[in-house]
């Protein structure tokens, strides 16, 4: 009877197993593909020195193609510190220093209001932490859009991200005397 | 003659008893409840193993491979299972701690607790492992040395200083549980340091949801280790909190009189409402709370030493335990006034015919470990002179509540052994006087058929371990042997 109990162990968590890890390579598979788009979309995003702020960076589906190098540093928009007070334009943030990875954002304001968050460099030292970003990354944008400021909540599962993404975009606040 | 009484060392050469070579046939009234019990008892290591296997897989299906690509990704990779695997091991060592009727009626809750105890250390290594593994996956990954690294995890991360409090806390648990710790402090201490084990498990559920990136909002693995963890703690709060107040509300257990069986050994009585649904338990065991002052958060696991006895209508009636003055607290329970209320969980245990396997049926007590046997030979169905009574101890006087057993076994067809003498302290290993012993007498001498039944033991442990032994040599099957642990 124990040799029964021990075969049906051996077999139950083997299939187990071999179910996860075949899983495992399909999510592998499909997260380098999420992660190519997300850069893209970083890369697009930074292009964007115009401030069109309905140019959706949230989204990674609609940029899904590997356009550009994706090389998003302090691209030209940094506004040429305080001076700028509630004009427009886009600021860029701290690049902020995390264990999965760095992170950096921009905004653009209008008028004196957020009008859009971009981020230029997300977490992404693992194929976890990509997935992490894009998850989180929306959800933090329309929480700053909302607050019009760096006081929200952390997102739950990302509060890595979250903190270096908000500790970013206060400095980017800073910038921009907002 | 159903009864036989050998007589005791001193008074003259004992007798053998007359082999009796009768052909063994099975009505096979037993068979189904047997099978159902293997196949329960062997879906628990299926379940344990797979459970411990879906930990990883969780990890395995979030293309974890992928990350264990560097050095650094590979230890914190190594970390991160060591983490799974170590806390699904808790939640398993909680369930069996649970006091789950489906465990227990499979294995009983002796076994149960066994298999508790076997997997506190692998789990506290695997979460050691966990911390460690990450301090230095995660360093490597930053270019900082671990304790930089564990330092900068407690300071910075969100839920970490819980974490490494809640290892604190694992530590201290498994550590206090050691035997060799453990023998030192008395038993309170020991437990009070184990209620601790809950705050090491709730200490450490933040991280994992908020630090660990395998169960970020929106993962279905997030779903999973919530639901794991939820039903741990609701079989917990239910079988361990409710169904006790439950029943201690249902039955209204007072003590109605404390009478003196031998020295230092008494029988509780109790009245109580609607005892018939505890009726059948015979040999099981419930922990006993008496609700005196001083007494009442001492737990006391007392077999019934008798069938609930009713006394009126609506299920009243009389309860019994017959409790021997070994440690502190049971002492106490020597001078219990009447009316003290009772607390009661339970029944636990498969020291029952839940357990029966074979129609034949042997029952072997020593000392206070008589007394469950008595209420099992109560009930237990056997035909007459298909079951085999022996109680050991070293004077008649000690075979605690004999006179009852000898009744009962008149009225059933039992045949009964007394065994009475002192131990050949030349034999350890014996279960028998030390004339019966050097006479060469062993199990199948007085229970010929002994292959053929279900063998129950109750003892002191040592003792109960040699009988074990004697009857595995006399050709028992480890499905037939019943042994319940009475002096924990």
């Amino acid at each position: 009877m124990r040799i029964r109990a021990a075969v049906s162990a051996a077999l139950a968590s083997a299939g187990i197993l071999l179910v996860g890890w075949q899983s495992g390579v399909h999510v592998a598979d499909t997260r380098s593909a999420v992660a190519a788009a997300a850069t893209g979309n970083q890369a697009s995003g930074a292009g964007t020195t115009d401030s069109s702020g309905t140019a959706s960076s949230g989204s990674a589906a609609s940029s899904g193609t590997t356009d550009s190098s994706g090389t998003a540093g302090a691209s030209g928009g940094a506004g040429a510190a305080g001076a700028a007070a509630k004009a427009g334009g886009t600021y860029d943030g701290d690049v902020v220093q995390t264990r999965f990875g760095t992170v950096q954002v921009q905004i653009t304001v209008k008028a004196g209001q957020i009008t859009d968050v971009t981020a230029l460099k997300l977490t992404d030292a693992e194929g976890r932490s990509v997935q992490i970003s894009n998850y989180a990354a929306p959800i933090l944008r329309s929480e700053v859009l909302q607050a019009q400021s760096a006081d929200v909540q952390t997102v739950g599962g990302a509060t890595v991200t979250s903190d270096a993404y908000l500790t970013s975009l206060q400095a980017a606040l800073d910038a921009a005397n907002l | 003659m159903n009864t036989q009484l050998l007589p005791s060392p001193g008074t003259g050469t004992p007798m053998r008893p007359d082999r009796r070579p009768a052909p063994v046939r099975e009505t096979g009234r037993f068979a189904g409840q047997h099978r159902g019990r293997l196949v329960r008892a062997d879906a628990l290591p299926v379940t344990a193993w797979s459970s411990l296997a879906a930990s990883v897989a969780l990890w395995l299906a979030d293309g974890g491979l992928t990350a264990a690509s560097s050095p650094a990704g590979l230890v914190t990779a190594l970390g991160i299972v060591a983490g799974l695997a170590g806390m699904d091991l808790v939640l398993l060592m909680l369930l069996l701690a649970a006091r789950i009727p489906f465990i227990d009626g499979a294995v009983g809750h002796d076994r149960a607790l066994e298999f508790h105890r076997k997997l506190g250390k692998p789990s506290l290594y695997l979460l050691l492992a966990h911390g460690l593994l990450i301090a230095v996956g995660y360093g490597m990954a930053e270019g900082l040395d671990p304790v930089s690294e564990a330092v900068a995890l407690w300071v910075l991360v969100p839920d970490m200083w819980l974490a490494f409090i809640s290892l604190a806390l694992f530590i201290a648990v498994v550590v206090t549980s050691l035997v060799a710790v453990r023998r030192r402090f008395p038993y309170e201490f020991w437990y009070a340091v184990h209620l601790l084990t809950y705050a090491a498990v709730l200490t450490s559920l933040p991280h994992q949801f908020s630090v660990g990136g395998l169960f970020a909002a929106g993962t279905w693995q997030r779903w999973y280790w919530l639901v794991i963890c939820i039903a741990t703690g609701a079989a917990l709060l239910y079988y361990r909190i409710i169904l006790p107040v439950r029943a201690t509300f249902r039955h209204q257990l007072t003590v109605e009189r404390v009478t003196s069986v031998a020295p230092g050994v008494v029988n509780i009585e109790m009245s109580g409402l609607q005892l018939g649904s505890l009726a059948g338990n015979g040999g099981r065991f419930f922990i006993w709370r008496f609700l005196a002052p001083g007494l009442w958060w001492h737990p006391h696991p007392f077999s019934l030493s008798a069938e609930p006895v009713r006394t009126g209508p609506d299920g009243q009636g009389r309860l019994r335990v017959t409790v021997r003055g070994l440690g502190r607290g049971s002492a106490q329970l020597l001078r219990l006034r009447r009316g003290t209320r009772v607390a009661i969980e339970g029944p636990y245990g498969l020291f029952s015919s839940a357990a029966r396997s074979k129609d034949r049926v042997v029952m072997i007590g020593a000392g206070i470990g008589i007394t469950p046997l008595r209420a099992l030979l109560e009930t237990t169905p056997f035909d007459p002179g298909r079951a085999t009574v022996l109680l050991r101890g070293h004077s008649s006087q000690e075979l605690y509540l004999g006179e009852e057993i000898l009744e009962l076994c008149r009225q059933r067809g039992a045949t009964l052994f007394h065994l009475t003498g002192g131990r050949d302290p030349g034999s350890p290993d014996s279960w028998l006087p030390a004339a019966e012993h050097l006479a060469g007498y062993a199990l199948a001498d007085y229970v010929p058929e002994i292959a053929h039944a279900d063998v129950y033991v109750c003892g002191p442990s040592r003792w109960a371990g040699n009988v074990l032994n004697a009857a595995r040599a006399a050709g028992v099957d480890e499905d037939q042997l019943h042994h319940e642990r009475f002096d924990w």
